[in-house]
């Protein structure tokens, strides 16, 4: 190839010296190219050895969504069978933060469609309470249908809004023993910084208080995964894998579901509560705090109103007052006496005292509730009548160190050990306690109305229900449960429930006996305080209380009292007294005498009981199962 | 043809050769990844460009003496300004600037090709205007040259680019030898007009330049992409995720698999080892590339050679110190492992000027410098 020579090819030729400054620049330039190249295989190496890792699992988290698989909730049934809480589809509306952009715009199309104002949703939306901007947050919990439809059919123009589906309880005989069930709400922030719960997070529904919380391990189940493969855009690619849910375990609970229903009705329009014990196990058969709660309420968020009536000081009505009411057990608390006084040998069952209604102890007076008097009383005569000034004379001579002995020894001022939080120990003086507390010695009057169940000591339904029961099945102190079994998804029994005897009465079995005989004629003598809850059928043992709530003086004019200042109504009672097999203590709060108001109470249960148990009636027109005769054979 | 030169041959970069191809080669097996994740088929239209540009290069090897442009880079300057203004006026918007013109067929990116033209017509200049060392006063001229393009490639906008230019000038006022006065003049002046620049740029730009000092400030926002890009480099470790297995790329998480972040996706499938490879054949094109400026024999070979070995140099380094988090998003892509017509012409375009300056370098061995 020859060119024609012409002025352009004829380019100047470098001389030696720009030959070498030109070497020297491209030197330079290579140079400095080689340490780019040296530092990006460095930074290579920083990023893909060092740190590899880490943006490998980045790289996953990126492409994985895991899905969690809600197990269905384990069922709650009474001891028959009879399903108390079972499950249904809760649909809430959901929003993943993270994909929705225009959080006010989306706001403004939610708000009309939920029926809502923005400044309702807005708090729902939380900040970075709710953790971080992945994290599904429920704004509409247990959406109804028309809202659900209404959103669901606007889905494409909600970016980042899904519909969830959750269990939620449905009860089929409506609430029963709210306060035993417990239930069902958003977990707490605490209680997921303390993973109390395994797997659980915001959002989350758990057992809240009663049987729900104390075995929501056993109820919750076992949380599936799905992995799902996702582009950036959140689209599903393909399931990776899927580990399905474990289904919870049911629960058989002791409690008798017709015997429920109808405490709960026989208690309705007091404040108070009722427990019914089976005697010979300490199941709990029935257990009642009045006023109830609705469960549902707390599944779809309580509103300002609800929660200040939840919380009323007076009624109380998330407070179960079985389990955690405090009240003085005023005459109940004669059945102890009259144990702790024929055990020491201070009375046998023919002392007797004359009750002139008046007590003088140095320079007071006690009374005696019959401003009649009672005239000459023995044991029988004084429970059976509620003699106060029998009991007096009995507590000067146990004196207060022996009457805090039995009361510890029937269970009071101890928890009962049922298997639930918060349960109360209620409270039994001392002497020493009262020095500590107020530097003051005991008073002996301070012996006198602790012996009448007044004064300081306090009691729990529950402890009163334990006592008479134990007092029924010839001195054994059980801890009451309320557990029959705990049964897997498939029916088989995972776990069930014995009796636990707690203790033993300080009390002879002859002792008992005679205790027993003045309790059947405290409900069926013709003066009995309890005869209201005498029965044609069945022959009932129990002793009414009447709390007093403020000193002696005020109390003179029931009618027109205030409510808070009208006495507690106490009964506890078992039956039959031959064999019992129902063991009752009712308390209603502030509602007058312990005969006209618990009595009828107890009544109503022990009907139902007998009713349960032979539906038919067995027994001719004009008879009777016992011989009131000859209740000694019986008792 | 018939009177071939034999020396021709003898003086023809086979490493260079070598390197483009191979870089082709990678290029076209990771578009086929890139393609398959995002779905269009870019890597038959990029064998397309690769062969079309092939042809292109090696045509100018052998029928173009690169001494031509000491005279047409002018022609060729004023075709490229032309471009530019044709954008201006009929350019196609894309993603919010206007940096296309369509010819039918393909749409070309003059931007693009204005990089290779910019060195031509400053090797042209610094040719002409032979000086031993250059101060600010014998340098406004050929900035006057550059102000034009920049200024319209800025106008599109598409700020990398123009800074790019700027790059690519500053590199061979290196290669003139500029005086240590003047430099440090213009450095400070750099320094101190930075604030005003700032003001000046677009917020997106400086959300850009804040990313890269803070890149997890908004995770989501256009720290994103360089995030994902770190993931995915990052996720490949040492042998790499499999070829097509990237889940990065595949599953959408990295933007611009088959432009700006087609090293990301290499580094994720072939892992720290492909990386370094692939590096490597980047240091064998440049190397070979910065000697052939070396060995030329003549000022306007040496500036031309040096012009565009800087222009590949820096855009290798722009774009993989962006992918890895060094640098600021810019969105420059990486010699023949992009997808991009114009981008393969203009650096096949460079490596055939590359070539031709190094065959033809025993044209100058013997005889006395004419005058």
């Amino acid at each position: 190839m020859k060119f024609k020579v012409k002025t352009i090819w004829r380019v100047k030729r470098f001389d030696k010296l720009d030959q070498e400054a030109n070497k020297r620049r491209c030197d330079v330039a290579i140079l400095i190219m080689f340490l780019f190249v040296v530092t990006f295989c460095a930074r290579l190496w920083h990023l893909q050895i060092i740190q590899g890792k880490h943006f490998r699992e980045q790289s996953e988290r990126n492409r994985i969504r895991s899905v969690r698989l809600q197990p269905p909730r384990g069922k709650i049934l009474d001891r028959t069978g009879r399903l108390l809480a079972g499950i249904k589809p809760c649909f809430n509306v959901c929003l993943v933060r993270e994909d929705v952009g225009d959080m006010e715009a989306l706001l403004a199309k939610l708000s009309p469609l939920l029926g809502e104002t923005e400044a309702e949703i807005r708090p729902r939306l939380g900040s970075e309470q709710k953790g971080p901007q992945y994290v599904p947050i429920v704004i509409k919990r247990g959406a109804d249908w028309e809202t659900l439809s209404r959103i669901e059919s606007r889905l494409f123009s909600l970016p980042g809004v899904f519909i969830e589906v959750t269990p939620a309880r449905k009860y089929p005989y409506g609430s029963i023993a709210p306060h035993l069930l417990g239930y069902l709400g958003e977990i707490s922030r605490e209680d997921i910084e303390k993973e109390r719960y395994k797997g659980a997070r915001s959002g989350d529904m758990v057992g809240k208080c009663g049987v729900e919380e104390r075995f929501e391990n056993d109820l919750a189940g076992i949380k599936g995964q799905r992995r799902l493969e996702v582009d950036a855009g959140g689209r599903l690619v393909r399931v990776i894998d899927e580990k399905p849910p474990v289904p919870g375990k049911d629960l058989y609970l002791s409690i008798d579901l017709d015997l429920q229903q109808a405490s709960e009705e026989a208690m309705k329009g007091y404040v108070g509560a009722l427990v019914a014990l089976d005697p010979q196990t300490g199941r709990i058969l029935a257990l009642v705090s009045s006023p109830a709660f609705d469960p549902d309420a707390f599944a779809t968020g309580i509103n300002n109103e609800e929660w200040k009536a939840l919380n009323d000081p007076v009624s109380r009505p998330l407070q179960n007052k079985a389990l955690q009411g405090r009240y003085a057990p005023a005459s109940t608390f004669k059945i102890v006496m009259a144990a702790a006084a024929l055990q020491e040998g201070i009375v046998t069952k023919n002392t007797s005292f004359k009750c002139t209604s008046q007590f003088r102890l140095g320079r007071s007076v006690f009374r005696c509730w019959n401003w009649r008097g009672h005239g000459q009383t023995n044991l029988y005569k004084a429970l059976v009548e509620s003699c106060d000034i029998y009991f007096y004379q009995v507590g000067l001579k146990l004196g207060i160190d022996k009457i805090a002995k039995y009361a510890d020894a029937f269970g009071l001022g101890s928890k009962t050990g049922i298997d639930l939080p918060n349960e109360s120990k209620g409270f039994i003086a001392t002497p020493d306690w009262k020095l500590e507390r107020y530097q003051e010695p005991w008073q002996e009057g301070e012996t006198l109305i602790t012996a009448i169940g007044q004064g300081f000591t306090l009691v729990t339904p529950l402890q009163m229900a334990c006592l008479t029961a134990a007092v029924a099945n010839g001195g054994t102190l059980y801890s009451p449960i309320y557990l029959e079994k705990i049964t897997g998804p498939d029916g088989h029994i995972v776990k069930s429930f014995e009796s636990i005897p707690k203790d033993k009465l300080p009390v002879s079995e002859s002792n008992l006996r005679i205790i027993r005989k003045a309790l059947v004629g405290a409900v069926n003598d013709k003066k009995a305080t309890g005869k209201q809850c005498k029965m044609p059928d069945v022959l009932v043992a129990g002793k009414t209380g009447t709390a007093q709530v403020v000193g002696q003086a005020k109390r003179r004019q029931d009618d027109k009292l205030d409510w808070k200042y009208r006495d507690h109504a106490w009964f506890v009672a078992y039956a039959p007294a031959e064999k019992p097999e129902l063991a009752v203590a009712v308390l209603c709060e502030h509602a007058g005498h312990g005969g006209s108001v618990a009595a009828p109470v107890a009544r109503k249960v022990f009907e139902t009981w007998f009713q349960i148990q032979s539906p038919l009636p067995v027994l001719g027109h004009g008879k009777t199962a016992f011989n009131r005769n000859n209740i000694d054979d019986h008792v | 043809m018939t009177m071939f030169d034999r020396r021709f041959l003898e003086h023809f970069d086979w490493w260079l050769f070598l390197a483009i191809l191979l870089l082709m080669a990678i290029g076209f097996v990771n578009l086929n990844s890139g393609s398959a994740a995002t779905g269009y088929p870019f890597q038959w239209k990029q064998l397309q460009w690769y062969i079309a540009g092939t042809v292109l290069m090696l045509s100018l090897v052998v029928f173009f003496d690169y001494r031509l442009l000491t005279v047409y880079s002018v022609h060729i300057y004023l075709i490229m300004v032309f471009m530019l203004i044709l954008v201006v006026f009929i350019g196609k918007t894309v993603g919010g600037s206007q940096r296309w013109l369509s010819l039918g067929f393909m749409n070309i990116q003059p931007s693009e090709l204005a990089k290779i033209a910019t060195v031509i017509i400053l090797s042209s200049y610094f040719y002409h205007d032979d000086r031993p060392q250059y101060g600010l006063t014998d340098l406004w001229r050929p900035f006057l040259l550059m102000l034009v393009p920049i200024f319209l490639i800025y106008h599109q906008p598409d700020l990398g680019t123009a800074l790019f230019l700027v790059l690519i000038f500053a590199s061979l006022v290196y290669m003139a030898r500029l005086q240590w006065t003047s430099f440090l003049l213009l450095l400070g002046t750099a320094i101190a007009t930075f604030p005003v620049v700032w003001e000046f740029l677009k917020p997106y730009q400086r959300g850009r330049i804040m990313d890269f000092i803070s890149p997890g400030r908004d995770p989501l926002g256009a720290g994103y992409h360089i995030s994902q890009s770190k993931i995915a480099i990052g996720s490949g470790q040492l042998l790499g995720k499999g070829y097509m297995k990237g889940s990065q790329a595949h599953l959408n998480f990295l933007p611009e698999v088959h432009t700006d972040f087609a090293f990301s996706i290499w580094a994720e499938e072939w892992g720290w080892v492909g990386a370094v490879i692939l590096l490597g054949i980047f240091f064998l094109m440049l190397y070979r590339g910065f000697l052939i400026a070396s060995q030329s024999k003549e000022r306007f070979g040496a500036f031309l050679a040096f012009g565009v070995t800087a222009m590949l140099f820096w855009q290798v380094v722009i774009n993989i110190g962006m992918v890895m988090g060094l640098m600021p998003v810019v969105g420059i892509p990486l010699p023949l492992v992009s997808y991009g017509g114009s981008s393969v012409f203009t650096t096949l375009i460079g490596a055939g000027l590359l070539l031709n300056v190094g065959s033809r370098r025993f044209m100058f061995q013997k005889g006395p410098r004419p005058k």
